[in-house]
Parts: structure tokens; C-alpha cells; sequence
């Protein structure tokens, strides 16, 4: 079994956004605010304009004169014009003949600054849980609140109430290829290409962060050196167009290391306190309040709080509840989504919790939550009814796991269970186009494959299933966004699930088709020969080619297109007080068990082994399935143990290196089992359900309930660092 | 090629990608932390990014482009298709050179866990390694 890309990228043999080149191109940099919050008093421009190879320095005035409305949306300026938001914000960028020349250039620029005070820590916004004061505060972006039973009266009432809080840390999706784009303007019409998850969503922000008409920008996608969430929105391509508009040549920008630290959207740091009332051994009501910081972020994203806070109860039945949570605006880079955006932090809180209450009653902690656990036709908190959910079956299959490990544990270890859901996020929705020729047939559609293998391996299989034929007959041929359907992107794990809707039907419809030219009214299906592909029905054979109109023999195929629309379920509006929740699309089921054993001297953590259970619905690519697992199994570690993006109180970020950040290496990532729960379909094709982010979700969980198996000791912050699990051991 | 006309700071990773057009060598931190720049100078593995063009002077460079001419090399690049041990493939290249770097120089080393120690300089971020060290004990037991 080989990936039909794996020959040509081992070989080093496909371009990716940070391969692209040009004759004639410039190389571009962005100059950073050297503050974290403050006024820029004065920009100048002159000294990097007048170094050796340097041909253009944009800053906010001069980008008003390039751009034919003088700007696009003021919510999000290309520079900042006044207030600078966090340290490292772009305040002007440059082009020039080198990259050498373009580093020198913008190290050039000098900006005078008026700092101002640096809000840095969402405790020291809101000491206290915030109430009306809340409202007016600067520093909210975005409020969401729901709740059904009278909350207050049962905490009140309980005879044992449960109380926590927890903290999560920034995690950096820190894929190999950095973020890089190439633009080119000529005549009115503005292009790049650009490594992206999401071209049609980079031509909407970046022509709305310009102020051009959407109809004028073409994006076009490359091979993606790795995503992870962190190459969705726009980024770098309106510095680069801006640089390419005002230079008439192609600009080239890529992000340093350095620079994809600071500036490529990380995840949310959180603090959340969790509540659970039980009277005589039976949960009466929970309550979860949420403070997440979202950075620089701009008013209206309140996408992540109204998501991410949903995840915070589990996969678990609860009658009482309320559920509040605040986004709050510090002086951080804005941040944004990372595989299963703040799933595993909403699990490793809500598992832990639950973890700490089964033992606080003496209860088996797996057991507790099998009881608790979704099952098909169950109501969540917010109103949605579950449907097919591996849970249960899952759980049951990990506590067989655990009782074995048991029997042969070392002293020292401890063993712990993570549970955890997720939604295919559909977005906004989609098209594919199937072009059926003689000899092949053709998926004409917006995305570039990421990694995951979701695009040139997942798609191909879906119009392999509908149409009978081998996946060597079958291509991708990603377009840009002039010539491509509209498709949302490649996130939220919905690639085969909502794309590949698109390729279903449009699979569909092309067999219709054909089938209609002969006559045939029962489905056919197609078939490889040696002289092209033939369509089937029975034992009658048609070369396609032979059932083409002239326009198509002429056009080289016969063409079809099939459509996804983004479908959520619906919330309880009832329950809904303030803010926007969001609905999951379908209930995708994850559960790790992990083995640890932490040293008593130095509180380090070492995973012994681990086993994953995914619900994964009807799998389409079992090996592309299992790699998912095993690859969000080191991403998991390292969110459970190593990585945390650091802060000076000034606001600079203080690790933005591999030295200092440390992700998981090849001597680091202990033995996987991946066992698939099968038999609990998904709304995808054919009942596939996503499997991109959900085997991360559980992993910091699980290893965090392991840490307190084996010792007792409870840590109520991510990432477990050995100084964390030593203070916890009361080592320090 | 003469190294005379390079400037003497330059990269011999920028060398490769921007003056021979030799992309297939990535380039990622350029700092020695990832190690997506793995070429062979010489035979041996070094990292493009730490190395000057200008410290090469008669020394020769093999990159990722030639791999399957070279035996230890073209085993390697079977063995990561044999395993799919490839995702975004960004870092591939720097793996399969320093694999088969390492394979050639230590041709009977015992242990798997023993190549994987010396992979610790290369980071993936997408496979957990998991299909890579599978890639690597097939490698390192010849084809099957």
C-alpha cells in the first residue's frame, strides 16, 4: 500500500508553499512592533529604504495609496495605524532583492513607541468570576451562557460538592513548512499561491483585510508542508500582495521560525472552574466556567468560545447544568485553532475532574463514566439528540484493557482512561466537480492536500466506491479559487466527511448520466480496461468514450458536480441566556488509556504505553485512519507534556525556538495499539465520520489521570511538566 | 560549481534551493533544530542550514534529488513507500538522507532503537514517527 503522493514527496519532488519561485521575484519581510501594547509615535521608512537591493517599504500610509479603496476592513487593518496589540504585530513590510537584503531592510525600520500598560494574564482581568462589571469591559470579545435547572439550588444542596480549577496553556501547531506565499499583481487583478488549508477562506479575508472586490483576488493552493489548523485564515497574503502591488513584481514572503511561533495563530491558555454536586452518590447538577484568553483577537471571533466550551461536560448525561465562559482580549498575538481546536484542554479538564470525583466516592473511575456515558438517542446539555456514538462500546473495551495492564503493572506506574467527542465540522459547505474522460476520471476541486492524506487519498476513495473503479484511475486536480467550486476547506476533520459528500454525488450524477444515454435503469458502475474505461451494467459493456455528446468528446469528458451544504444539528435555544453556541454535526468518539511512571525525585513523566479506541464511523482508508492516530499520538504527548508557549512580562514570547518549545522526537513517542470501534456510523459518505483531530482529544486526559493513579497527586494545569507533577508530589 | 562567486555567509541549504534550484531539500527552522535540510556532504549527513558554501571547497554534495542512484539511499526511499511513512512529506527528504546516512556509516547496528536515538535531531510532526520506524526496520533488514 503506497500513497499516491508518497513516491514523488519522498523523492522531495513536490513544491510546496515554501518552494514557490519566480523569475523576477523579491523576497519580502515583515517588520515586527518591537512592543507588546502602546501608540507608535513615528515610522521610519527612510534608512531601510536607501539599503542596497531594497525596492519597496510599505507602511500603513504608503499601503493607503496602493489599495484602490485605501483599506478594507477596520476591524483588522493591514498595519496598525496607532495601537499596537502584541509584540511582534507587523507595523510595515519590505521587498528586496534578497532575502538577506529583505531581513537587513526591515531590521532597518525604526519605530518609536508610547508603551502602554500589558494585559497578559485573564486571572489578573477578572480576579474574581465576573459579573455585570463584565459587560462593559474592554477586554470581553465575546460571552456565551446556557444553562437548564435550577443550578444554584442544588450546589447548594449537595452533600458533596466538587470544585476545581484548571489551566491550559498556548500550544503552536508547529508544522515543518512554515507559512510562505507568492503574490503578483498586474492590471487590477491580484493572485497568490499560497500553502493554505483554505483558499476560498484566504481570498475572503485577505480581500476583505484589503479592501478589493473579492471577484479581483485569485488564490490558488500548494502542496502544505503540514497544517494543523494553523494555515486557515489569511496571513501572510495581504502583506505580500500589498508588497507585490507596490513593487509590479512577484513577492515571495515565508515566515522564520521565529516568526511562525509568534505570529501563526497558536491555541487559547484557559482557566476553568469546574463544579459537581452529587447527593447520596448520584451527580445533581454540574456548573463550568470558562475564561479564555484569545489574545489579539478581533471582536465577533467568538467561534472558539461558543465551541470549545460545549466540550467542557463531556460525552456525558447531565440534567442540571450551566455552562458560561468569557473570550477575553489580551496584549498575545490573536490566536487561533489547532487540531480539535481546545478539545483535548476541554477533555484533560473534564476527565480529570470526573477522574477525581469517581475516586472521591470510591468508585471505579472507568466504570463511573461508562454510566454516565452518551449513548444513540440521548439529549446532550444543549438540546442535540446524539447519534450513532461509539462510547460506551469504547470504554467497555478499554476497561478490559486496564484491568489487564493491572495485573502486571510495576510499582510505581499508574494507569489512566480519557474520553472524548467530536464533531465533523462541515464549515460552510461545498462543491466538487468529476470530470470523467476516456481514461480517467478527474476531481476538479479547491484543496491542496494538507498531510492527512484526507484530499488525495480520502476523496479518491469516495469516487472509487460510487463509481467501481481503481483508485489508479482516479485524480485530484486542485484548482485555484477562479476555476475551482466553492469549498470551505480542509479543517474540522471534514474533508471525506463534506467535501467528500460533494464527490459522492457528483459520482452519482455522472453515473445517472450515463446510464440514461443507454437506457440502463438500474445503477451501472465503471471499470479499467485495457482501452479505457467502460461503463457496466450486467453483462453489457460501454466504452464511455462511445457515449460522449461531441461538445463533450470535444471538451475531453463528461462533467459533474455535486454539492455539500454545511449541516449542523440545532441547539436548544431554550437553554441558551447569552452568546452563540455552535451544534456538532455528528458525535465521533475517542477514548486513550496510557501507562505511566513518574519519577518520585524529579516529578518527570514517562508514557510506558498507551492504547487508543476510535470511533471512526465506516472507515474509507483504514491505513490513512491508523496514521492519523499514530500522528496525533506524539502531537497528544506533546500537548500533555512538553509544549506551553512562555511570556515575558513584557509580552514577548519567550520560547519561540525547538530548544525551548520542545515538540515530541523520534525517541519519545512509547508503543500505540489503535483498535476501531466499528458499527456506529457518521453522516459522511457511506457513514465515514472525521479522524484527523479526534485521537488527540483524549491523550493529555488520559496521561493526566495515569499521573494521578500512580501517585495520588492531582495536576491541574497543562502541559505536565516535571516542575507541575513535583509541586503536586509536594516535592517543591 | 565555484564557490568563489557565493557570498561567503551564505547557506549552503540557500545555495542549493535558490542558486541550483535544488528544492527538494527543505528548509525549515534553519537553526539545526529540525533537521528538514539533512544533505550528504561527502558521504556523511549534515544539516544545509549550519553548513557555509563556502567550507565545501572541493568537498561533493549529494542531495535528495539523487537519492535512488545511490543503493543504501534508494532502500530507504522503498522502504518509506513500502510503509506509507509519509504525511505532509516536508520533512521526509531530511529523514530518508539522514536514515540512509546513518545505515551506511553503521551498517550492523543492532538495535532499531539505536538509528531512532540519532533520529532525534529530525522532527515530524505528522506520522508520531510510528510508520517512519517502521520504514527504517525494513530498510535496515534489506528489502523482504
Amino acid at each position: 500500500m503506497t500513497r499516491s503522493d508518497a513516491p514523488r514527496k519522498i523523492r522531495g519532488q513536490v513544491e510546496y508553499g515554501a518552494d514557490l519561485s519566480r523569475p523576477g521575484m523579491l523576497w519580502g519581510a515583515l517588520v515586527p512592533a518591537p512592543i507588546a501594547h502602546g501608540r507608535i509615535v513615528r515610522l521610519d521608512l527612510k534608512r531601510a529604504r536607501g539599503l542596497p537591493g531594497v525596492v519597496a517599504v510599505v507602511g500603513p500610509k504608503e499601503a493607503q495609496a496602493l489599495l484602490p479603496k485605501g483599506g478594507g476592513d477596520p476591524e483588522r487593518p493591514l498595519f496598525p495605524t496607532s495601537e499596537i496589540a502584541y509584540a511582534g504585530q507587523p507595523v510595515a513590510a519590505v521587498a528586496a532583492e534578497t532575502l538577506a537584503a529583505a531581513h537587513a531592510a526591515a531590521r532597518a525600520v525604526s519605530v518609536a513607541t508610547e508603551p502602554s500598560p500589558v494585559q497578559l494574564e485573564i486571572d489578573a482581568i477578572f480576579p474574581e468570576w465576573p459579573g455585570a462589571e463584565a459587560r462593559n469591559s474592554p477586554f470581553v470579545t465575546a460571552h456565551v451562557h446556557a444553562k437548564s435547572g435550577d443550578v444554584e439550588a442544588e450546589l447548594g444542596s449537595a452533600d458533596l460538592l466538587h470544585s476545581e480549577i484548571y489551566r491550559t496553556s498556548g500550544v503552536v501547531q508547529m508544522a515543518l513548512e512554515p507559512h510562505a506565499c507568492l503574490a503578483e499583481v498586474a492590471k487590477g487583478e491580484w493572485f497568490v499561491r499560497t500553502s493554505t488549508q483554505t483558499p476560498f477562506g484566504v481570498r475572503e479575508d485577505a480581500a476583505g483585510i484589503l479592501g478589493i472586490p473579492e471577484s479581483t483576488l485569485r488564490v490558488e493552493g500548494t502542496w502544505v508542508g503540514g497544517g494543523f489548523g494553523g494555515k486557515g485564515a489569511a496571513l501572510l497574503e495581504p502583506f505580500a500582495l500589498v508588497l507585490a502591488a507596490a513593487t509590479e513584481r512577484p513577492v515571495k514572503l515565508t515566515l522564520s521560525y521565529p516568526e511562525e511561533f509568534r505570529l501563526a495563530r497558536s491555541t487559547m491558555p484557559a482557566v476553568v472552574r469546574m463544579e459537581t454536586a452529587v447527593r447520596r452518590g448520584e451527580i445533581t447538577a454540574r456548573r463550568v466556567r470558562m475564561l479564555l484568553d484569545t489574545g489579539a483577537s478581533l471582536p465577533g471571533r467568538d467561534f472558539a468560545t461558543g465551541y470549545a466550551i460545549g466540550f467542557l461536560l463531556g460525552p456525558y448525561r447531565v440534567g442540571t447544568f450551566e455552562l458560561e465562559g468569557y473570550a477575553l482580549r489580551t496584549n498575545k498575538p490573536p490566536f487561533g485553532p489547532h487540531r480539535a481546536p481546545f478539545a483535548p484542554q476541554c477533555a484533560f479538564i473534564a476527565e480529570s475532574h470526573l477522574d477525581g470525583l469517581a475516586r472521591k466516592l470510591g468508585v471505579d473511575p472507568v466504570a463511573f463514566r461508562w454510566k454516565l456515558a452518551w449513548t444513540e438517542g440521548v439529549t446532550t446539555p444543549l438540546g442535540q439528540r446524539v447519534g450513532p456514538f461509539g462510547l460506551p462500546a469504547a470504554l467497555a473495551k478499554a476497561r478490559t484493557l486496564v484491568d489487564e495492564w493491572r495485573r502486571s503493572l510495576p510499582s510505581g506506574h499508574g494507569i489512566g482512561v480519557g474520553c472524548g467527542f467530536w464533531s465533523t465540522n462541515t464549515g460552510a459547505g461545498g462543491e466538487a466537480r468529476l470530470r470523467l474522460t476516456p481514461s480517467e476520471l478527474v476531481i476538479e476541486e479547491a484543496e491542496w492536500e494538507i498531510g492527512s492524506g484526507s484530499v488525495v487519498e480520502g476523496l479518491v476513495a469516495v469516487a472509487a466506491r460510487v463509481t467501481g473503479l481503481p483508485a489508479q484511475a482516479i485524480r485530484v486536480q486542485p484548482q485555484d479559487t477562479d476555476h475551482a467550486p466553492f469549498d470551505s476547506g480542509v479543517f474540522g476533520s471534514r474533508t471525506v466527511g463534506a467535501l467528500g459528500q460533494a464527490v459522492q454525488r457528483a459520482a452519482e450524477k455522472l453515473l445517472k448520466a450515463l446510464a440514461d444515454r443507454v437506457k440502463v435503469h438500474s445503477t451501472p458502475h465503471l471499470e479499467l480496461s485495457d482501452g479505457g474505461i467502460e461503463m457496466v451494467q450486467g453483462k453489457s459493456h460501454h466504452r464511455v468514450e462511445s457515449l460522449f455528446t461531441a461538445a463533450e468528446r470535444k471538451a475531453g469528458g463528461i462533467v459533474a458536480e455535486g454539492r455539500h451544504y454545511g449541516a449542523g444539528g440545532k441547539i436548544d435555544e431554550r437553554r441558551v441566556l447569552d452568546g452563540t453556541f455552535y451544534p456538532y454535526t455528528d458525535f465521533t468518539a475517542s477514548v486513550h488509556v496510557a501507562q505511566v511512571d513518574v519519577d518520585r525525585e524529579t516529578g518527570q513523566v514517562r508514557v510506558v504505553r498507551s492504547a487508543a479506541f476510535l470511533d471512526a464511523g465506516v472507515l474509507i482508508d483504514r491505513p490513512g485512519a491508523r496514521a492519523q492516530a499514530e500522528g496525533a499520538y506524539a502531537m497528544g504527548l506533546g500537548t500533555a507534556l512538553t509544549e506551553e508557549t512562555m511570556w515575558t512580562p513584557d509580552g514577548r514570547l519567550a520560547n519561540p525556538n525547538l530548544l525551548d518549545y520542545r515538540v515530541p522526537t523520534s525517541g519519545e513517542v512509547p508503543p500505540l495499539a489503535v483498535e476501531f470501534i466499528e458499527g456506529f456510523p457518521g453522516a459522511g459518505p457511506f457513514g465515514a465520520k472525521g479522524i484527523g483531530e479526534p485521537p488527540i482529544i483524549p491523550i493529555p486526559a488520559a496521561i493526566a489521570n495515569a499521573v494521578a493513579d500512580a501517585t495520588g497527586a492531582r495536576v491541574y494545569e497543562l502541559p505536565l511538566t516535571p516542575e507541575r507533577v513535583a509541586r503536586a508530589l509536594k516535592l517543591l | 560549481m565555484d564557490l568563489h562567486a557565493i557570498p561567503e555567509d551564505e547557506r549552503l541549504l540557500d545555495t542549493l534551493r535558490w542558486r541550483l534550484g535544488l528544492r527538494g531539500t527543505k528548509d525549515g527552522c534553519r537553526s539545526g533544530g529540525c533537521g528538514a535540510c539533512t544533505v550528504w556532504v561527502d558521504g556523511r549527513s549534515v544539516l544545509s542550514c549550519l553548513t557555509l558554501a563556502h567550507e565545501l571547497e572541493g568537498g561533493s554534495v549529494q542531495t535528495i534529488e539523487t537519492i535512488d542512484s545511490d543503493p543504501t539511499g534508494h532502500r530507504v526511499v522503498e522502504a518509506f513507500e513500502a510503509e506509507d511513512a509519509v504525511q505532509c512529506g516536508y520533512c521526509t527528504p531530511g529523514f530518508v538522507m539522514a536514515i540512509a546516512g546513518l545505515l551506511k556509516e553503521r551498517p550492523h547496528e543492532p538495535e532499531l532503537s539505536g538509528v531512532l536515538e540519532n533520529l532525534e535531531g529530525n522532527l515530524c510532526r505528522c506520522t508520531g514517527y510510528a510508520a517512519i520506524a517502521r520504514a527504517v526496520e525494513r530498510a535496515r533488514r534489506g528489502a523482504p
